[in-house]
């Protein structure tokens, strides 16, 4: 039994079923992208004013990236193109030039755009009165400098450190773009109400250093008291019989994982314990990802971070000012819940870059022995192949073609 | 079929066996589980049931036989197809028994509530479904490219059966409106995962609790997606079910289909329309009249293909010889019972009295009259049709009566009175089955208007029995399935039915390869009972004289 057309085209639709199908597969690609950009439509349109970012974007790694993506796109038709000729080498040639490409595009992305978003933090504050002593202290000195028109932002006319417009010029290139009438009500609103937010990041933070006490075993916990000693002396050998017995401290000052693990491990045994605040050390590090759960968490009544170093944007010499983690109502990195625009764009750029990845493997596959098998078996068909995987790769490329406008530039 | 504090009968054991006495404790069914069966049983018919049954196990054993080819055009991806939706239905049962139980936000899985959920079910339900639908595109690509590339010489699209124009315009329905249901499903998954808020609107409090997200997301962005695939939906479970009947009732007459090429016509300008329809779900929402008054008269425009198919097969019925075997009664009874949930849909796509009938068991009973007394009876007229091909038997005549005869009656003792408590108000998802608003709470003694009177109560207890005697009507079919595998009566040749299409040319089972001579087609696909030919059916493949 032969399935026909799966080589030459059908004479009276002139495709081979693979071409007819990865066609198929196209469109079905263009329904699941364009309800994507559909949403992404949907959410920027029906975002508030002022909630919707633009510019924070990288254009220039962007554009870098489109032109990567456009190169592959191009080599991806030589290496066919070769094939077709019969010429084995070059289309090997220009192959690896495009999984090159392909692999570059992806370093960037991941090793260089995400990862810098992921340590970049926006801080929404309780209290307007504490913000706008932040914003005081942290860009008196910066709006100062800046002479009327001669500024980094063109719509901005701060003078003789007058902090408010100067803020007022950030968010309006930010959320508007430019100055409006709507814009200049909005950041009135915002400036009064407190629901500006700090933007930067953190250089350091003070974290907790824990007191573990064990304060009893229960007996009918269900956990033998040979198994209980047993794994209490996992975490102190020396002292098991009489912690279980009496109880008392199991660590002095230790760090947050360990005494999470320990609190873990021990409930499991029947242990019960207290976990107290001892004092705070001061941590030189920039995080990623932290969210306002992961500095506020509560520690036996205290916050598992006191405070933080705050690297402020928009400054000179990234100014930097304290916040207290009490003030703090909401704390983000540029990560997907961040607000709807970071999703929408995680979402949409992630999904691409899975096809990209998906799409080296494929080329991968073609270039080892086990893909090779066919070209020595079925030189048209395994060119045929090489045609519908360059089809699939072009519209990736369409893709981002798409995508880098409506996320990086509008 | 439970009533609340009572427990489930006969099963009530059983279900707190299974999945635990919190949330079946005695038997009695909590309202998280009511919630989670509500949810689970629109999921499983639909994407495990029917999509599955209809489009891909007749798709792939009749379509290829009818148009004339040795298999469908992409094997390998049929294999994936069939383990992606494997794969997803084991997600999505053994959701039932993890903590918490199964999904519990409805099939439509709104948000933000589907967002906010706690219990992990709502998160297999979302895993479970994009393998699903990934199942369903791989399917839809492979039946396009067989039936565009793969047709036998001579098969040309006018000769094509209807049925086989049936799956066509399905599988185009599933390649185009599943995918933005894949990208709110990935949404949906990263709302409940990470905290996204595309779902999720400014300033939402759950529970007295004011949730940690960014909010500035949208509840009806949801909808917008799921009804752009769920409204094509439909129509991928109604639409092979009218190829089946259609086939059936061309063989049962002895006379072509009437209006063959209106059908086609119909079916392919319906799959074009399925696509602009989807809003009218949506009428309450509040996304606004101009919207609304766009979606309602495209949905009335809808009416009119699906009235032509319709009326193309009643007229077919016209000066027939009919022959009333088991699966000519099943295709005979979709006819008033499609047309029943059809008619009665009419009010719902009229924004006006959708006001009034919105989420209602009016509702409940519309739809089951399509797809349960439609599609369910085509897809057993399908059964009983092609089983003699499958297995070179006949399904025993007798139990299948009995089947049709329970079937139908309990199918409409079960769905009527819907109509009837739905007109009275009584709204569908409530886990108390109405008594919330029933004349007899003691706390609605004061209501005068709009409380649910015992009679349209009372009319839950004539649908429990009913459904029960549904069931025990399944079992004469289960039997004759199994029974006959092996003691049905033998067929006499491979075309028992003395029908015209292709796949009665094969051998009985179709080996490897479905054919063992050269298929060439000649002619239309219902030539029967021909002027001056020597019998009263002429095959596609016997060449003209």
């Amino acid at each position: 039994m032969e399935i026909p057309y799966t080589v030459k085209p059908r004479p009276d639709t002139g495709l081979y079923n693979a071409k007819l199908g990865i066609w198929l597969f196209l469109a079905s690609e263009v329904m699941l992208f364009g309800a994507l950009f559909s949403s992404y439509v949907l959410l920027r349109v029906g975002a508030e004013p002022g909630t919707w970012s633009m510019g924070l974007m990288d254009i220039y790694v962007g554009a870098g990236n489109t032109m990567v993506l456009i190169a592959s796109s191009m080599f991806v038709v030589l290496a066919w193109a070769q094939l077709k000729q019969g010429n084995l080498a070059g289309y090997k040639k220009w192959k690896w030039a495009t999984i090159a490409c392909a692999v570059l595009f992806l370093m960037v992305k991941w090793s260089y755009e995400w990862p810098s978003k992921f340590a970049h933090y926006d801080v929404w504050l309780n209290d307007a009165k504490v913000l706008h002593e932040k914003f005081e202290k942290g860009y008196h000195e910066t709006a100062s400098h800046i002479e009327p028109g001669g500024a980094a932002h063109d719509n901005t006319d701060a003078h003789d450190g007058d902090v408010e417009k100067y803020i007022e010029g950030i968010y309006t290139t930010r959320f508007f773009k430019e100055s409006s009438v709507t814009s200049e009500d909005e950041f009135k609103k915002a400036w009064e109400n407190g629901t500006l937010a700090l933007s930067g990041h953190i250089n350091s933070y003070e974290e907790a250093q824990i007191d573990f006490s064990i304060t009893r075993w229960k007996a009918d916990f269900g956990v033998s008291r040979a198994d209980a000693t047993k794994v209490l002396a996992k975490f102190s050998e020396d002292k098991a019989d009489k912690l279980l017995q009496d109880g008392g401290e199991l660590y002095e000052k230790t760090d947050y994982d360990t005494a999470k693990l320990a609190e873990y491990e021990l409930g499991q045994a029947g242990f019960t314990v207290a976990l107290s605040v001892a004092g705070y050390e001061t941590i030189k590090k920039h995080p990623w990802m932290w969210g306002t759960k992961r500095v506020n968490e509560d520690i036996g009544g205290k916050p598992r971070v006191k405070s933080l170093v705050f690297g402020l944007d928009e400054t000179q010499h990234h100014q930097e000012i304290t916040l207290d983690v009490g003030d703090i109502k909401r704390l983000s990195a540029y990560e997907p819940k961040h607000s709807t625009f970071f999703g929408i764009y995680y979402t949409i750029t992630g999904l691409h870059a899975l096809h990209v990845f998906g799409g080296i493997l494929i080329m991968l596959y073609n270039m080892l022995p086990v893909g090779l098998a066919l070209w020595h078996k079925d030189r048209e068909q395994y060119t045929n192949r090489i045609e519908t995987f360059g089809l699939f790769w072009h519209f990736v490329d369409l893709v981002w073609i798409f995508l880098f406008p409506i996320l990086y530039i509008l | 079929m439970a009533y609340e504090g009572q427990p489930v009968p006969f099963v009530g054991p059983l279900i707190e066996a299974l999945l635990g006495n919190s949330v079946a404790p005695g038997g009695v069914m909590s309202a998280e589980l009511y919630n989670v069966f509500g949810a689970m049983h629109g999921t499983i018919m639909v994407f495990m049931g029917i999509v599955p049954a209809a489009f891909a196990a007749f798709g792939n054993y009749v379509v290829p036989l009818q148009i004339g080819a040795v298999d469908m055009a992409f094997p390998r991806v049929n294999m994936a197809s069939f383990w992606s939706f494997f794969l997803g239905c084991v997600i999505m049962t053994v959701s039932f028994f993890i903590p918490g139980g199964a999904a519990q936000a409805g099939w439509t899985s709104y948000s933000p509530l589907a967002s906010v959920i706690p219990t992990d079910g709502q998160t297999y339900w979302l895993i479970g479904m994009i393998m699903l639908i990934t199942s369903s595109l791989l399917g839809a690509v492979n039946f396009i490219v067989t039936i565009i590339n793969l047709r036998a010489p001579g098969m040309t699209w006018l000769r094509l059966p209807f049925f086989v124009w049936a799956q066509f315009v399905t599988a185009f329905l599933l390649l185009l409106a599943f995918p933005p249901l894949e990208a709110a499903g990935i949404m949906q998954l990263m709302d409940r995962v990470i905290e996204t808020s595309f779902f999720l609107p400014t300033g939402l409090v759950v529970g007295g609790q004011d949730v940690d997200v960014s909010g500035g997301g949208s509840p009806l962005l949801w909808q917008h997606l799921f009804w752009f695939l769920a409204h094509p939906e439909v129509y991928v479970l109604v639409l092979p079910g009218m190829g089946i009947v259609a086939e059936i009732i061309a063989n049962n007459t002895r006379k072509p289909i009437w209006g063959y090429k209106y059908l086609v016509g119909s079916v392919v300008v319906l799959g074009f329309l399925a696509f602009i329809v989807w809003a009218h779900h949506m009428y309450m929402t509040g996304m606004g009249t101009v919207i609304s008054a766009f979606f309602q008269t495209t949905t009335l425009i809808i009416s009119i293909p699906s009235i032509i198919i319709l009326t193309c097969l009643f007229i077919s019925l016209w000066g027939g010889s009919i022959r009333f075997n088991t699966p000519m009664l099943f295709a005979l009874a979709f006819l008033p019972m499609f047309g029943i949930g059809g008619l009665t849909g009419l009010p719902l796509g009229f924004n006006f009295s959708d006001v009034a009938l919105h989420d209602s068991y009016y509702v409940i009973a519309h739809f089951h009259y399509v797809v349960a007394p439609g599609t369910i009876f085509a897809i057993f007229a399908g059964v009983y049709y092609w089983f003699p091909k499958m297995t070179g038997r006949i399904m025993n005549e007798f139990l299948g009566r009995v089947h049709f005869w329970g079937s139908l009656i309990f199918m409409n003792l079960i769905f009527m009175p819907m109509f009837a408590q739905g007109m009275a108000g009584m709204s569908r998802r409530m886990s108390d089955g109405g008594a919330t608003y029933s004349l007899a709470n003691p706390d609605n003694a004061d209501i005068t208007v709009g409380a649910l009177g015992d009679t349209i109560m009372g009319l839950n207890v004539s649908i429990s029995a009913a459904a029960w005697a549904m069931l025990i009507a399944q079992l004469p079919f289960i039997f004759n399935l199994f029974w006959s595998v092996k003691h049905g009566e033998k067929v006499k040749s491979d075309n028992p039915w003395q029908a015209t299409t292709l796949e009665w040319e094969t051998p009985t089972p179709p080996p490897h390869g479905n054919f063992t001579k050269e298929i060439k087609v000649y002619r239309d696909p219902y030539e029967y009972s021909v002027p001056g030919a020597k019998e009263d059916f002429t095959p596609q493949a016997q060449p003209a004289k």
